[in-house]
């Protein structure tokens, strides 16, 4: 989970695929309700094409159906059903983690991890206070993902500077950093030392909608 | 005015986000507003953040009254703006004619949607005809298209400039894959970068004592005689043409010795600047004209840009069916240049579909 | 073992089934209520029923009834318009709370004080779900929406709306007012009869509101949800028959 736009379907499709790779099953839970246009549903055929199974409508399932189209598609209320990995993509809103109500069985379960995504680069949670405050209205965070970026213009010290503010924020409140994400792009540029384990990431979402 | 950064920010962020960031940053005070998509997030933001800056803000009934609580709130001097899409775009026609006949500071962010009705939730640029001419009047009013969420930011300061500095209505004309997007861009401060923001006043509840320091304002909408409205839209008209040339905004590339020339507005003509740029390389004398202002129109400009070669044909291209075509057939009458259309009402294009098209018709 | 296929009414429209509704939604089993009510007074023919905007319009092509998509707020006047023209239909305006209390809420008033001969449905679940919950005309005081985010504060927006209410008295006493809630099927479905027989004895308006669940936007679990329902909402807005023609109210 994390603040709209910080970057939550990307990391949460990356990981399905990597975990895929690594020959696990892996179904990805579309739960975002408030603003269905950057998500997994406007991927889901391509996704599926992959190997992962997509609990979500897909957009012309959906088709503007009453304004939004933030519904919930009832496979994801059960999706704990499901064999395999399960990753949870949770919209943003002003409920954060208590969305995971919504999935029967999730709060209970041992083996959850609420990964909370931060992008510095988000004006809401843009410096340390805003990062702090965001992170206690969430509710329940298990690790922080590490994601500033500029989009197309992101930079490796960008990145640096921003991850930097967040790991502060994170040790300050006692929340582990479960990693840091970088665009594939940057891969070769040199930088070889973190400290932080870095995952780097294909980017999807720029084609979800135009 | 307390500065709401400290320093320019470069910042990650959705078009909607960056109307209520800017909002904020031009000192707006208050927002009145009704759900509909793509436009929530201004008030989802918008919400989140008025506590902080000791903003106001209503969800109102309906758009009808979102446009005339603003019209309400900027008659009593205080800096409103409202945001809404298709169908509320369609309602709040009504208030947006009071505030051109009344000549009322209102600044309001229209997110096109597919159209008519309830058309889509998604995107579309067929609300320009409703945005620059809508209401029972003769569009007197000020709409700027922005095709960058930089441009949304500036031109909702700038927006909100315009309107207190010459009281026409005045639009940011945007749309759904602009709202949702993210890119970044970089907020900042007025006064950071030079930009002094117009005092407000208000028209209504003015300061002193009536009868001893000033005469009570009567404010009104309706004339008796037709004489007296004709005097009124002749007056509001001159002034309207007198300012035209300090508000008009445009861009032009590469029209010299262009053979066609694309016109397109807002998102698209981020997508002609490509076809532009790949037709040139493949030794096509492409120009690109993009009118910023579509009202006022930039027609002395599109006129001297038409004739430098002169250019043999105009492609317009729009995601609507005809809205731009009309407004600038309106605007260049006279021009002999052939005109030629690529309409996609309610869908995106890509520099192919324009590329495609001026091969075919080249 | 066979699977005991659920009885589907027969006015439902099997194409559109399984329906979009989330999970835990109030909707279906209004709808159902709504069907079964349909089958029984075998008016499936002379129905016209109209949805409006927000999750109501996923029922747009749920009835075997002719139906219309309207504009928000706008299919009250629609159904006024059918019923006016052709007075021998049976005319039901399907809304949520934004269509009914807020955008709709001129033509509800008007229609109600005209007594127009319609029968109208509310479905309210506190917030208008669709659009991503953002605060509605009956969210709780307090309650946290996308535009109430740090609670519903009654200073500022005033209290939740209690339509039912308002609506029995601008009626006269041939108009037939409830309020019925998805937790209680067997009275929901007497007071959708209720209203409809009052339109086809040609008696005047009729109006039920029904509280409904939404999980979804509340982002509450099975139990939360019914305790919303039931323990919080049922607090602002009362149950039973405010106003009827056919005798004694049902409390």
């Amino acid at each position: 989970m994390g603040e709209y736009a910080s970057g939550k379907s990307e990391v949460a499709i990356n990981r399905a695929l990597e975990l895929k790779k690594q020959g696990r099953e892996v179904t990805l839970v579309d739960l975002d309700t408030v603003e269905p246009f950057y998500t997994l549903r406007t991927l889901k055929n391509e996704l599926e094409k992959k190997g992962l199974k997509v609990l979500a409508f897909t957009r012309a399932q959906s088709f503007g159906l009453g304004e939004t189209g933030a519904m919930l598609n009832p496979a994801a209320r059960w999706a704990l059903k499901q064999e395999g990995d399960i990753i949870l993509d949770v919209g943003y809103g002003v409920f954060g983690a208590q969305t995971l109500n919504l999935v029967e069985g999730a709060n209970e379960s041992p083996e959850l991890k609420v990964m909370a995504v931060i992008n510095y680069s988000r004006p809401m949670t843009g410096n340390r206070e805003r990062i702090k405050s965001y992170i206690k209205n969430l509710g329940r965070v298990d690790a922080i993902v590490a994601n500033t970026h500029m989009g197309d213009e992101s930079t490796i010290d960008l990145t640096k500077t921003g991850n930097q503010e967040i790991f502060i924020v994170a040790a300050e409140l006692g929340i582990p950093i479960a990693y840091q994400v970088l665009d594939e792009k940057l891969k070769d540029s040199g930088e070889k030392n973190w400290e932080i384990p870095v995952k780097y990431i294909k980017r999807f979402m720029p084609t979800a909608i135009w | 005015m307390p500065k709401i950064f400290e320093a320019g920010k470069k910042a990650f962020i959705t078009g909607n986000e960056a109307v209520a960031w800017a909002a904020l940053a031009a000192g707006a005070e208050i927002m009145f507003g009704y759900p509909i998509t793509p436009q929530n997030e201004v008030m989802h933001y918008w919400t989140r953040l008025a506590p902080e800056y000791g903003k106001g803000f209503l969800q109102t009934e309906d758009e009808l009254s979102a446009g005339f609580t603003v019209c309400g709130a900027v008659q009593s001097g205080k800096k409103a703006f409202t945001a809404t899409a298709g169908p509320g775009n369609v309602l709040m026609q009504e208030p947006f004619g009071m505030a051109e006949a009344m000549r009322l500071p209102l600044f309001a962010v229209i997110q096109q949607r597919g159209g008519p009705s309830s058309g889509t939730v998604v995107y579309s640029q067929q609300e320009v005809t409703l945005t620059t001419y809508g209401g029972n009047g003769e569009g007197h009013r000020i709409v700027y298209s922005t095709a960058t969420h930089q441009e949304i930011y500036d031109y909702t300061i700038k927006g909100f400039n315009t309107a207190w500095k010459y009281r026409f209505p005045t639009f940011l004309l945007g749309d759904g894959y602009q709202a949702k997007m993210r890119e970044p861009l970089e907020m900042y401060n007025p006064e950071d970068r030079g930009i002094e923001m117009v005092k407000t006043y208000p028209l209504v509840g003015l300061q002193g004592k009536i009868g001893e320091d000033r005469e009570p304002q009567h404010l009104c909408n309706i004339y008796s005689l037709e004489e007296e409205l004709y005097e009124v839209v002749l007056k509001f008209a001159a002034e309207y043409e007198a300012i035209t040339p300090e508000l008009v905004e445009y861009e032009e590339k590469e029209c010299e010795d262009a053979e066609i020339i694309i016109l397109s507005h807002g998102v698209v003509s981020r997508a002609a600047d490509d076809a532009v740029k790949i037709l040139r390389a493949q030794g096509i004398k492409a120009g690109y004209f993009r009118p910023i202002t579509l009202r006022p129109f930039p027609q002395k400009q599109l006129r001297e840009a038409i004739n430098r070669k002169p250019a043999r044909k105009l492609l317009i291209a729009e995601s609507a069916y005809g809205q731009l075509d009309r407004l600038t057939k309106q605007e260049i009458y006279g021009e002999t240049v052939a005109i030629e259309n690529l309409f996609m009402p309610g869908v995106g294009i890509i520099d192919y579909d324009i590329i495609n098209k001026v091969k075919s018709i080249m | 073992m066979g699977m005991i296929a659920p009885a589907i009414p027969k006015s439902w429209y099997l194409p559109s089934k399984p329906h979009k509704f989330c999970p835990g939604c109030g909707h279906g089993i209004v709808l159902k209520a709504l069907g079964e009510t349909i089958d029984e007074l075998e008016i499936q023919d002379q129905v016209v029923f109209g949805c409006d905007i927000g999750c109501s319009l996923l029922s747009w092509n749920f009835f075997a009834c002719d139906s219309t998509q309207t504009h928000h707020g706008r299919t009250t006047p629609v159904m006024v318009g059918i019923k006016r023209s052709r007075p021998e239909l049976i005319t039901i305006g399907y809304m949520g709370d934004g269509g009914g209390y807020s955008i709709g809420s001129q033509h509800l008033l008007n229609s109600a004080v005209r007594n127009e001969k319609v029968t109208l449905i509310l479905v309210n679940n506190t917030n208008y779900g669709m659009t991503g919950g953002q605060m509605a005309p009956t969210t709780l005081p307090g309650q946290k929406t996308e535009t109430s985010p740090f609670g519903r504060d009654v200073d500022l927006t005033g209290y939740p709306t209690r339509g039912p209410e308002f609506i029995a008295e601008l009626t006269p006493d041939s108009a037939y007012v409830a309020r019925a809630t998805v937790s209680k099927y067997k009275q929901l479905r007497r007071f959708l009869r209720n209203a409809l027989r009052n339109q086809m004895e040609g008696n005047g308006f009729s109006f039920v509101e029904v509280l409904s669940t939404c999980p979804t936007n509340w982002r509450t679990n099975a139990q939360q949800t019914w305790h919303f329902l039931e323990d919080e909402m049922e607090q602002y807005f009362p149950i039973g028959e405010i106003k009827t023609p056919f005798g004694k109210g049902d409390k």
